[in-house]
């Protein structure tokens, strides 16, 4: 006789027990009390939530009841046991539910079942998977997305990258479909060379978010996904996807992705600045002793914005020999050597001015530099710095260095998740009278407005992780007292896709990189009297 | 591989009770029919709306829940619970999304128990402000449903670390 036999009649506590015993002793015997429990519950939350475990309980280990009242007339039961064949792993559920499956018009139930399905596994369910990727409940088709790239079906390729190529069409472009990041997961999750491929194409997807999960993706997978970002740098590649690619690799920080990237440099790919500034950034990133070679030679590079790439990923890795050649490069004079200096004070790099700090004339030079810094963050830096490295010279030059002075009152907010870019922002607005803020992405920049911080010009990236240019304008334009404020959006040529998004979310005017530090004055002149 | 990883974990499965006991409670309590909308994918950490519930999630994995409502679609849906015994309308749309909210997790959770996954969630709060945002805790791309209903318009989020 069942435990449960006269249940309804118990107290609270005494049901409570009684559901605690049954639930440990897993007798089939119970099952049917438990069952009538179930399809007509006492009513009270706690109890019937303990029926439910317990019913759980015994049909675990009774594989044939549970597939047995899979035909259950009660629709309740039906989807306790469909969940329990999941959890369990009933292989022998498997050809009743794909048959459920292939016959119910209830996407709830197939839902369900495809759920259910998932959890057991084995190959007879794949179809069934496949079948469902375009189903119309955009929920059933990314359940069965997900499903597909756990089981690297490939063939479900063409079915994905269809749902990836439709969300970059004209008319459906401006949002990111939950199928799209599945499919994006999964193709990288198959992992063949032809997923893969198209996944590195879609590093330019309209979408900012798509780009940012493709971005994502392939960084998780990290050094099988260098060779496909390598087929996109090479000599007549597009420069956007040249840079996007660049960036990946140095995301990824996989020594196979320098070999790509030094080669680029070496057979000059590309002469222009933004992609080499970007592969300079990137090899900064990976940052091996190999790389290292690599930056000291782009110190050679008349370019202010690749000079800075370079100081910052140096200053990561900064040793005896870094410094030497460092020494000897400034020594020979010219007006590399002034740029090289002044971009060491701008990037704030500070392990290279320590460095340097001591090597006679060099030092000094690097000193006058600092001095004559208009930004309060270059100068708060180095105090500090200097202060750590201590001695009678640098308590002199910390002498030196003025007291904060009062900028004219304007300030200006830039955004963007390259560091040498903000320290060039920092630059050319502090030496122009701004007060500089500075943020990595959007989330970080609508922080200061939220705290009330007030701009009289905003200056910001396109492509950001955590929240892009086009979601941090949308935002501010929605915000009290940044309806009208200039926003200035950076974007590289090939971008114009995005500039009619752009404008239309409120971007006021674009500048295209690269630019120098007189053309976004200019830029910034026309908006801000 | 990928699928061990953070954002890889934010399954459709999670999401399905969450979206079922919104539309269960919500036609129950407040006598609407909320229809589903296409799902999308957001970036950044922010909801905007008038009224938000949010909850957090943990245990198996843990993440947060919002349901945003606009000024209007919050405010039917508590005249439609509470009839004409509306007093402080400010005070009773908090209390109300609060407990909307509640019951949604709650439910959400019964169901994902029955698939093995036991989560508990965490005292609603309610944020108020025209157009506010709030943050959700994980970094990860966030998973948003939209809904219309006669009322107006609400918007469920999920973010699972």
């Amino acid at each position: 006789m069942s435990s449960l036999t006269g249940f309804r009649d118990q107290s609270f506590l005494d049901k409570i027990s009684i559901l605690n015993e049954v639930s440990m002793g897993k007798d089939i015997a119970d099952l049917d009390e438990l069952l009538d429990l179930f399809k007509n519950p006492i009513g009270d939350t706690s109890v019937d939530y303990m029926v439910v475990t317990a019913l759980n309980g015994v049909l675990s280990s009774d594989e044939k009841s549970v597939v047995d009242l899979l035909s259950s007339d009660n629709e309740k039961i039906r989807v306790l046991c469909i969940r329990l064949c999941g959890e369990f792993k009933f292989k022998t559920a498997s050809p009743f539910l794909v048959s459920l499956a292939e016959s119910t018009d209830d996407s709830d139930l197939l839902f369900e079942v495809i759920v259910s399905l998932s959890k057991i596994g084995g190959a007879e369910s794949v179809g069934l998977f496949r079948s469902n990727i375009t189903n119309d409940d955009d929920l059933v088709a990314s359940m069965c997305i997900e499903v597909v790239g756990t089981f690297k079906d490939e063939d479900s390729l063409d079915a994905l990258s269809a749902i990836i190529i439709r969300n970059n069409e004209d008319a459906n472009y401006e949002v990111c479909d939950l199928t799209t990041w599945k499919a994006v997961e999964a193709l990288t999750s198959i992992g063949s060379g032809a997923s893969l491929s198209f996944i590195v194409e879609n590093l330019h997807h309209r979408n900012p978010t798509v780009r940012r999960v493709v971005t994502d993706c392939l960084t998780d997978l990290g050094a099988p996904a260098v060779p496909y970002l390598q087929n996109v740098i090479t000599p007549d590649a597009e420069k956007d996807d040249m840079i996007l690619a660049a960036n990946v690799l140095g995301f990824i920080g996989d020594k196979s992705g320098l070999e790509v990237l030094m080669d680029a440099l070496d057979k000059k790919y590309s002469t222009d600045s933004s992609v080499n500034y970007a592969i300079y950034e990137a090899i900064g990133n990976i940052g091996t002793m190999q790389g290292v070679v690599s930056l000291i030679d782009g110190l050679e590079v008349d370019d202010e914005l690749i000079t800075l790439a370079v100081l910052t990923g140096l200053d990561r890795q900064v040793n005896h020999g870094v410094i030497k050649k460092m020494t000897e490069m400034i020594s020979q004079g010219g007006s590399q050597a002034g740029k090289i200096i002044r971009a060491v004070v701008t990037s704030k790099a500070l392990n290279i001015f320590a460095g340097l700090y001591n090597e006679g004339k060099i030092g000094r030079f690097m000193m006058n530099a600092v001095v004559a810094s208009k930004d309060s963050e270059v100068r708060v830096a180095f105090r500090e710095k200097l202060t750590e490295i201590g001695g009678e010279e640098s308590t002199a030059d910390i002498a030196r260095l003025p007291e904060m002075e009062e900028t004219g009152g304007k300030r200006a907010l830039a955004v963007d998740d390259s560091r040498s870019m903000l320290a060039l922002y920092r630059s050319i607005l502090t030496s122009n009278g701004y007060e500089p803020s500075i943020a990595e992405n959007g989330q970080e920049a609508y922080a200061f407005v939220e705290q009330g911080d007030e701009f009289d010009v905003v200056i910001t990236d396109m492509n950001m992780p955590v929240m892009d240019g086009m979601e941090l304008v949308s935002k501010l334009r929605l915000t009290d007292g940044f309806e009208e404020i200039p926003i200035i959006m950076v974007t590289t040529e090939s971008e114009t896709s995005q500039m009619e998004l752009a404008k239309k979310t409120g971007v006021t005017d674009f500048i295209t990189k690269p630019f120098t530090p007189n053309q976004l004055k200019d830029k910034i002149a026309e908006y801000v009297s | 591989m990928p699928s061990d990883k953070g954002k890889a974990l934010m399954k459709v499965e999670l999401a399905k009770p969450f979206i079922k006991a919104a539309v269960d409670v919500l036609s129950m309590m407040a006598m609407i029919t909320p229809k589903p909308g296409k799902p999308y994918v957001k970036k950044g950490k922010t909801a905007v709306g008038d009224v938000t519930g949010l909850v957090g999630i943990t245990g198996d994995m843990s993440g947060t829940i919002s349901i945003t409502f606009t000024k209007s679609c919050a405010v039917t849906i508590v005249k439609n619970m509470l009839g004409d015994d509306v007093q402080d309308i400010l005070q009773d749309v908090q209390d109300a999304v609060g407990e909307i909210t509640n019951m949604i997790s709650g439910q959400a959770r019964a169901g994902l128990v029955e698939q093995g996954l036991t989560f508990s969630g965490s005292t609603p709060s309610v944020i108020m402000g025209d157009n506010h945002s709030i943050s959700h805790m994980a970094s990860t791309p966030i998973m948003a449903i939209p809904f219309s209903s006669e009322a107006g318009e609400f918007t469920i989020e999920f973010s699972f670390e």
